[in-house]
């Protein structure tokens, strides 16, 4: 066995790994978000309620108009779950990590620029009372450099599998023609 | 363990990594098995946070448990509205802290002459000087000390419309004089006249503040730091907000007013 068929199936592996870590992390994130508070049991009404008080969260970056706060805060949780379960899925995988990346990237730049400004709020990441500081910074960075390193995998996969489909169809043509 | 570190343990999220068996073809499964997966992901998440529930109502801060530090002073009522309001916000602040300045001129401020006039929020205010600040802890004496004697809602507001200018020379007293009768000044003087030593303030290391033992609002500072130290206040301003019995989870820093009141209707119309 050559090193590169080696390389070839643990590569996979970490990116399984990679995408199922970052699949997880998103729908606990929005589960978080979504879950009733102060022992309400889950219906329409106490998702409303954890939304709202996500919003507030959302607000305390002080980054969004008033009137935008509300739709954003109810936009992302909805979001998270989709992308959980796309990056679970497997499916489009290049899409799906590069829209992942870019959302991680957008969060870690929005608290760097808080954490930078002295703002002292909650992160709202996983739900309320966790506190923005340098380990929450720590923590998103780290995921950031998974969903990257995610999305290279993914699509240096696909370009592989291209490569080998040429190939394969380069070798089957001249036998069709025999 | 104390509540304090309690109630920061089960709030933290300690689940980087969720054990699951996965195989090459896993990349082309229907989204019926992604979805399967899903669910067995969340429920032992959802056990997790049923668990830190009782921790976080264990946090609830009473707003009316104040010990008499002199019999013959009454308990200060640093609270606005009425007290059978359906929603109670308790409010931990700093008087030198500019978040908490800008919290009360633009959020609180619409509150209490919206929600907490109309009889559907029950405004408690909790001091929580911060150690850095130079002059907190003696604004939280004054609004105490007007407190004792009913005027605590005309204190309160001169210390954070005047927040700037007595921040800059330490001057309370001007602001305060200004706010109240004469005679009612002559009264809260005379509150703080044991007052002479370095206020209470809340520590970096949570240790338990000092108070001066002739100054009778110490006690009332003190424990509303270690009411915040329980919740746990990690910044000011951060505020509880309490319906029907039951506590939501705290929040820190500046929040818009048109935000807080969705929240409020929200709670309301539940």
């Amino acid at each position: 066995m050559t090193a590169n068929e080696t390389r070839t199936p643990l590569a996979s592996t970490l990116l399984i790994l990679g995408r199922v870590a970052l699949a997880a992390i998103f729908l606990f994130a929005a589960y978080a978000k979504l879950k009733p508070q102060a022992s309400m049991p889950w219906s329409g009404s106490s998702i409303k309620t954890s939304l709202s008080l996500f919003a507030m969260q959302v607000d305390s970056y002080q980054l969004l108009p008033p009137q935008l706060v509300s739709p954003a805060a109810h936009f992302l949780p909805p979001l998270e779950l989709f992308l959980g379960l796309w990056l679970l899925s497997g499916v489009l995988l290049r899409y799906a990590a590069l829209i992942t990346t870019l959302l991680l990237g957008a969060f870690f730049g929005v608290m760097v620029r808080t954490y930078t400004a002295g703002l002292e709020i909650n992160c709202g990441c996983f739900g309320p009372g966790e506190r923005l500081g340098p380990l929450t910074l720590l923590r998103d960075g780290s995921l950031l450099a998974l969903a990257l390193a995610v999305t290279i995998g993914a699509f240096l996969r696909g370009r592989r599998s291209r490569v080998e489909s040429a190939a394969v169809a380069g070798v089957s043509a001249p036998q069709r023609a025999d | 363990m104390t509540l304090a570190q309690e109630a920061k343990l089960s709030s933290r999220i300690n689940r980087p990594f969720v054990r699951r068996t996965t195989s090459s073809t896993a990349s082309r499964a229907p989204w019926a098995v992604a979805i399967l997966a899903a669910f067995a992901i969340l429920a032992p998440a959802s056990n997790a946070q049923t668990a830190a529930t009782p921790a976080s109502a264990k946090t609830a801060a009473p707003a009316h448990k104040h010990a008499a530090a002199d019999p013959a002073l009454s308990a200060p009522v640093k609270t606005i509205g009425n007290h059978s309001a359906p929603i109670t916000m308790e409010v931990f602040s700093d008087y030198q802290c500019p978040s908490c300045g800008n919290f009360y001129e633009i959020t609180l401020r619409a509150m209490i002459q919206d929600y907490v006039a109309s009889g559907k929020v029950y405004l408690v205010h909790h001091d929580f000087p911060l150690q850095m600040h130079n002059y907190s802890g003696q604004a939280a004496r004054w609004a105490n000390a007007a407190a004792m004697i009913g005027q605590f809602q005309d204190v309160d507001a001169a210390l954070f419309d005047n927040q700037a200018k007595w921040t800059a020379d330490g001057d309370l007293e001007k602001y305060v004089a200004g706010a109240i009768s004469p005679a009612n000044f002559k009264r809260v003087q005379a509150i703080l006249k044991g007052c002479t030593g370095p206020a209470p303030t809340s520590k970096v290391d949570r240790s338990l503040p000092q108070g001066e033992a002739g100054c009778p609002v110490d006690p009332y500072i003190i424990q509303d730091i270690v009411l915040g130290t329980q919740v746990p206040v990690q910044a000011t301003p951060t505020f509880v907000i309490r319906y029907k019995g039951q506590s939501y989870p705290a929040s820190s820093g500046f929040i818009t007013w048109p935000i807080l009141k969705q929240f409020f209707d929200t709670l309301l119309s539940q």
